[in-house]
């Protein structure tokens, strides 16, 4: 490929003192910061203001109502459904880049459908399972029962496994592959089983894999709106399903629920940052 | 054998995992192309009809419109937006370096969710007025990490060696900005704006709080029609979107290479 | 003309160049020798003005240019690894010169002839990685030399090269260099290649200049330790100088005569380094002299044959180890005991 017509010339004058600057790279780190925190940070603190309720009543009255009944079991739900599905993956995952990893004979190919799913549309994915399950479906067709897998719980999570599957795969393949084959060869000379190779060699050599897999599919199942609400029952509602539902009546609760969330998830992710570097680890993206 | 045999042994696995990632997809497009009146698989015929009717759909066209648009636009300023911050990371020391990198990645982190009630919210605040700007703007948030990691990634191997060479070779700083850095760093950056394409394009969480009749972008419709009632013709539309999608992935992998 | 002036580089508390000064006349093919680290390629970047000097100046043709930015200079720079743009092709990559230096003048005449030079016009459509490694330093030479800059930089051309394409490649550069007739400065660790391709060489260590001078003077009368180990091999001894009827160094188990000029107005008699070049030294295996005073004996402890010639070891009775050549038909084989003389007006007193 090309690009390029012709190299720019510039008329003979001398630049901005700040465009010969060393100190530009610095600039553009607060253009970016800056746009960040324009359309994003700022919103988002924003909307931490109208969680509080500055009218009759505790400032913190949305919040009571935040953290009762309801809600907080939509919480645990929400990050329950994450830990399953995040577990599904990792196990699934693990299975298929290991095979495609050490034995595949076309790694390439297999690895591609592997990320084929995430080039198309979520709700596309989440429309496919939903339609696999439909009284149209194959299985209903086939076996006059969808065994009551849509619109439940288990309806939720196999759609999040199959929409986030990709995301846990990618990493520990890469962790995998990065393994050198002579340590695998070196436990088998030394008379290790396949298994005690597993475990003692490859599985310790691929945890940073499975830590990036686990961060990836944890955030992102969390945080799916599209799941529960496509594939769940009116039991499965995840927070994203609350906070949209609550914002149609109660703009101040919705953003109560959004910081309540949104802290529960980041102490999460505070908690793994302490043992796995975040931004490391998506690098591996 | 015993490699043989220790390959049958994933067999189940490897069909469960194919089975998972692939038969959603694969169930779209076959239903899509059904003689029925409901998504059913095309086992008694074949026919285009719902692809005719898509087509004859003017609020299906109009959205198709503006999904590329905002996907496009989306494209542009968060690789542009992604390519300038990138740059600057790699390129200056400073305090909390890392932790300032993690922050360009909240908004992977941050339910799409809460981005979209926060960015209608603040939105209406600063007046930034609703529809294309808006829908573009918080897309171009949601894209930003993507673009980010991938040109931080592709910089981090690169020579800066060849920026000296075209100093010494007659050419100022901005000139070499232009002539070697950006056409060097150009594959990482498109690849970069092509996933940002494909995010904006299949975006439906955050989008939904931000669309407005006149631009209703396609996986909107999508799911207000999976809400009302089933027709083949979202089989139709969610393949054309597959079409697209994948094109522009092809695109990208070429591109990338 | 390239004129170096007291130039001096901190990397925040770290000294890397220390006030050194260097002249290169016009046409001359200069190199800055040193071991990595030794501040040579700081040096060289500060004359490219890539980074900029704590303080010191640098003159190009009677000009100073030290607050002259890269662009501006006119300077052909050849790097490490050829560093050429990726997305050109080579005739990209020369004509990118001769557009930003605004060359007056037939660019196409000036690619050619200069693609031609380097035995390259054939390829003038490849990309650079369609090259090779030898193939892309050619490339880099041309694109460096095309805009007809006022001095060529050379920052360790040939590393990574192998061993034959490197030899080849010296000439070829030393070819070249005369032909255009370009002042040039370059840089490497390698000392064969210094000496093998400079009309000067200046020799640094830990940021000072130690030596400047053509290659036979810094081989033959190396003012400084660091430059009588640094070039070529050489066998030592340390020792006191005694004044007697004729100088002598008295080392800790022997006494080793030295020239008739050497006296302590020129080295501190208290500490005083003599060097031997292997080449200066004769083995034989009788014990017969050839009228030198400084004889030994002692026996051989290892052979290495480098095809035209061997080098020795030689274990001395009094347990110093001399390195010595000797040509492959002499007969001798480890163990033996040979006789080592060498003449005092050949020994190297620091």
């Amino acid at each position: 490929m090309k690009f390029g017509i012709g190299n720019v010339r510039l008329p003979n004058v001398k630049p901005p003192s700040m465009l010969r600057d060393r100190s530009m790279p610095k600039l553009l780190v607060m253009i970016g910061l800056g746009w960040l925190s324009l359309f994003f940070i700022i919103p988002v603190i924003v909307l931490l203001f109208e969680s509080f309720n500055f009218g009759d009543g505790a400032l913190l009255d949305n919040y009571r109502q935040a953290l009762s009944g309801t809600y907080v079991r939509t919480l645990g739900r929400t990050l329950a459904y994450a830990f399953v599905t995040t577990v599904v993956c990792l196990i699934l995952g693990y299975w298929i880049s290991y095979y495609i990893a050490f034995k595949a004979e076309h790694k390439t190919l297999m690895l591609a459908f592997v990320l084929l799913p995430l080039w198309i549309a979520i709700i596309i994915r989440y429309f496919g399972v939903s339609l696999f399950f439909l009284p149209t479906g194959p299985v209903q067709q086939l076996f006059g029962t969808d065994f009551g897998i849509l619109f439940s719980t288990t309806g939720t999570i196999i759609g999040l496994t199959s929409a986030l599957l990709p995301f846990a795969t990618l990493p520990i393949y890469n962790a995998l592959q990065s393994i050198d084959e002579e340590y695998i060869h070196a436990s088998q000379v030394l008379g290790a089983t396949p298994l005690k190779t597993l475990r003692t060699v490859i599985f310790p050599l691929s945890l940073s894999g499975i830590i990036a897999g686990a961060l990836f599919v944890y955030i992102l199942a969390a945080g799916s709106f599209l799941a529960p609400a496509i594939l769940g029952g009116p039991g499965d509602f995840m927070m994203a399903n609350i906070i949209e539902q609550s914002f149609s009546y109660s703009i101040p609760l919705a953003a109560a629920l959004s910081v309540v969330f949104t802290v529960a998830l980041l102490i999460l992710i505070g908690i793994f940052n302490h043992y796995a570097n975040i931004s490391e680890v998506l690098s591996d993206l | 054998m015993s490699r043989l045999s220790g390959r049958l042994a994933f067999f189940p696995a490897i069909l469960l995992v194919y089975a998972i990632l692939l038969i959603p997809i694969v169930i779209v497009i076959a239903t899509s192309f059904t003689v029925q009146s409901a998504p059913t698989l095309p086992t008694d015929g074949v026919s285009l009809e719902w692809y005719a009717e898509l087509f004859q759909n003017q609020r299906l066209l109009d959205a198709m419109v503006v999904s590329t648009i905002v996907a496009s636009a989306t494209a542009v300023v968060a690789g542009i937006i992604g390519t300038i911050t990138a740059f600057g990371f790699v390129r200056s020391e400073f305090k909390m370096k890392e932790t300032l990198a993690t922050i360009m990645l909240l908004p992977l982190m941050i339910s799409p969710v809460i981005t979209g009630v926060a960015f209608l919210r603040f939105g209406g605040y600063l007046q930034i007025p609703r529809g294309y700007p808006q829908i573009i703007l918080a897309h171009s948030i949601l894209a930003l990490p993507f673009v980010f990691l991938i040109v931080r990634s592709r910089l981090l191997t690169f020579d800066e060696r060849l920026e000296d060479a075209s100093m010494i070779m007659g050419a100022n700083r901005l000139e070499t900005t232009f002539n070697v850095t950006i056409p060097v760093i150009a594959p990482a950056m498109i690849a970069g704006m092509l996933i940002a394409f494909v995010i904006s394009f299949g975006e439906f969480t955050a989008t939904q709080f931000l669309v407005t009749p006149s631009t209703t972008t396609v996986p909107i419709i999508i799911f207000n029609q999976i809400q009302t009632g089933l027709s083949p013709e979202i089989s139709a539309l969610a393949t054309t979107l597959v079409v697209i999608m994948v094109i522009v992935s092809i695109l990208g992998d070429w591109i990338g290479s | 003309m390239l004129e170096v002036k007291n130039l001096t580089k901190y990397y925040g508390d770290l000294l890397a160049v220390d006030d050194v000064s260097f002249r290169i006349e016009e046409g001359k093919f200069a190199t800055l020798l040193g071991p990595s680290g030794c501040g040579k390629s700081t040096t060289l970047h500060a004359i490219a003005g890539l980074i900029d000097a704590s303080s010191g100046s640098v003159h190009l043709r009677g000009k100073d240019v030290s607050d002259v930015p890269p662009y501006e200079r006119n300077i052909g720079l050849v790097f490490q690894h050829s560093a050429l743009f990726p997305h050109m092709t080579v005739e990209e990559n020369l004509r990118y010169g001769l557009k930003m230096q605004g060359f007056d003048g037939d660019h196409e005449a000036q690619i050619e002839k200069y693609l031609e030079m380097v035995q390259m016009l054939d390829h003038a459509d490849h990309k650079p990685d369609e090259l090779s490694g030898g193939q892309q330093r050619r490339i880099s030479f041309a694109r460096a030399l095309v805009y007809e800059p006022d001095i060529l930089l050379l920052d360790e051309p040939l590393t990574g090269l192998d061993r034959v394409l490197r030899e080849d490649m010296r000439n070829e550069i030393r070819a070249i260099q005369q032909e255009v007739d370009v002042t040039t400065l370059h840089v490497t660790h390698d000392q064969s290649e210094a000496l093998s391709m400079s009309d000067d060489v200046i020799v640094m260590s830990e940021g000072k200049k130690e030596q400047a001078g053509a290659p036979a003077e810094l081989y033959d009368e190396p003012a400084t330790e660091f430059v009588a180990e640094f070039l070529g091999q050489s066998t030592k001894f340390q020792g006191q100088l005694a004044e007697t009827s004729s100088p002598v160094v008295q080392t800790e188990s022997t006494e080793i005569h030295v020239g008739d000029d050497t006296d302590s107005s020129q080295v501190d008699p208290d500490d005083v380094s003599v060097y031997v070049r292997p080449e200066e030294i004769d083995v034989h295996q009788a014990a017969r002299t050839n009228g030198n005073i400084n004889v030994f004996t002692g026996s051989i402890s290892h052979i290495e044959y480098l095809g035209h010639r061997a080098e020795l070891e030689v274990d001395l009775d009094d347990g110093t180890t001399v390195t010595a050549f000797s040509r492959t038909s002499q007969e001798l084989a480890v163990g033996d005991d040979v006789t080592v003389q060498f003449d005092p007006d050949e020994v190297i007193v620091l």
